[in-house]
């Protein structure tokens, strides 16, 4: 696998030092002079001292054998350049970063779908711990279309002592995991909660918004059974 | 014929102002307010300020009803991106964009974007000029 890396910050630098630590051969690509000898002399990789949005210069780069190439220098339009010319040039994999959160929806109008937005990511995961309370964001998969939330402990929600299939939850969620005294259980329908359970939620943005205010409203499934 | 112009540096400027007085509907972006100021009292065409190649601003500048995007900035990179935001979020008819870095051409070209080359054009004439003198 080899990978080319544009621009030369400090994602840049931190990318290209993970991906030679895990043994993945990156050739990076900075304009800044002494950004690239200070990145050479630290990593011993491979840098180019150029523009990336220049075919000369991506050559230089060996972006004929590269398999992918990350776009994370800190303007968008350059980026979107890099992601186009991969495309529709070198016929390869691209990843772009994106700086303003505002881009995103332009990148994937313009054919650009792979793309992250340390902002948004960042923003997501301030709220997320904003009002969070027991219910708790992990990860995103998919760019943030899909996420992994916990629940901890599922005491007071209303939970307990009811079977996974009689759990009243959103149509887009699903119970992936439970975590018992330590051990994972994995839950099928008829798996019971118990009372300090911790259990694994996959949804999405809009449902887990929803999941979190039932659950301070002392979860949903309560509420229905006291009428 | 409504144009856009993106980037009111020298080039952006003097077109729009050309265009502006032949009667086309012209309106101007650029980040840069002081670069829309130069476009002087006379111009009666609409200026917008704000990134070149944002979605919002390019509505902003009529981009739904432009016959016409010139991409005229400085930075390859900003026509580039206005040049395809143009093309294919807002399907405009003529899109024009200035090379500034002669090497890039190709990337333009692959990408189908319509260019001229301010750089060559100059360089051609000069040669022509000074060919003409020793005759």
């Amino acid at each position: 696998m080899k990978s080319i890396i544009v621009g030369g910050g400090k994602l840049g630098f931190n990318l290209l030092k993970i991906l030679r630590q895990r043994g993945y051969d990156a050739t990076l690509i900075e304009l800044d002079e002494g950004k690239c000898r200070r990145i050479a002399e630290e990593t011993g990789a491979d840098v180019i001292c150029g523009d990336g949005t220049e075919l000369e210069v991506l050559n230089d780069a060996g972006i004929i054998e590269a398999d992918i190439i990350a776009a994370v220098t800190g303007k968008d339009e350059n980026n979107l350049v890099v992601c186009e010319i991969a495309q529709s040039i070198f016929h390869i994999k691209s990843i772009a970063r994106i700086n303003n959160p505002k881009n995103t929806d332009m990148f994937r109008k313009l054919g650009v779908e792979r793309t992250v937005c340390s902002t948004q990511v960042i923003a997501n995961l301030i709220e997320y711990e904003f009002e969070g309370g027991n219910c708790r964001f992990i990860q995103a998969f998919d760019r943030g279309n899909m996420i992994l939330v916990e629940i901890s402990p599922v005491s007071n929600n209303g939970f307990e002592e009811h079977l996974v299939k009689d759990l009243d939850l959103p149509a887009e969620c699903t119970v992936a995991s439970i975590i018992r005294n330590n051990e994972v259980i994995y839950p099928k329908a008829d798996t019971v909660i118990k009372k300090d359970d911790c259990i694994y939620l996959v949804t999405n943005h809009a449902n887990y918004l929803a999941i979190r205010k039932n659950l301070h409203k002392g979860g949903r499934f309560n509420e229905k059974h006291k009428k | 014929m409504y144009v856009i112009i993106v980037g009111c540096g020298r080039l952006g400027c003097t077109l729009a102002k050309e265009l502006s007085d032949a009667d086309y509907d012209v309106s101007v972006i650029d980040s840069d307010a002081r670069k829309l100021d130069m476009l002087g009292s006379g111009f009666n065409g609409l200026r917008v300020k704000g990134i070149e190649f944002d979605v919002d601003i390019l509505k902003e500048a009529g981009a739904e009803q432009a016959d016409c995007v010139v991409c005229a900035t400085p930075d390859d990179n900003i026509n580039i991106t206005a040049a395809l935001v143009a093309k294919k979020i807002f399907n405009t008819p003529q899109i024009v964009a200035r090379i500034n870095e002669p090497k890039k051409k190709a990337i333009y070209d692959s990408l189908e974007i319509e260019t001229i080359n301010p750089t060559e054009i100059s360089a051609f004439i000069l040669k022509s000029r000074i060919e003409e003198n020793r005759r």
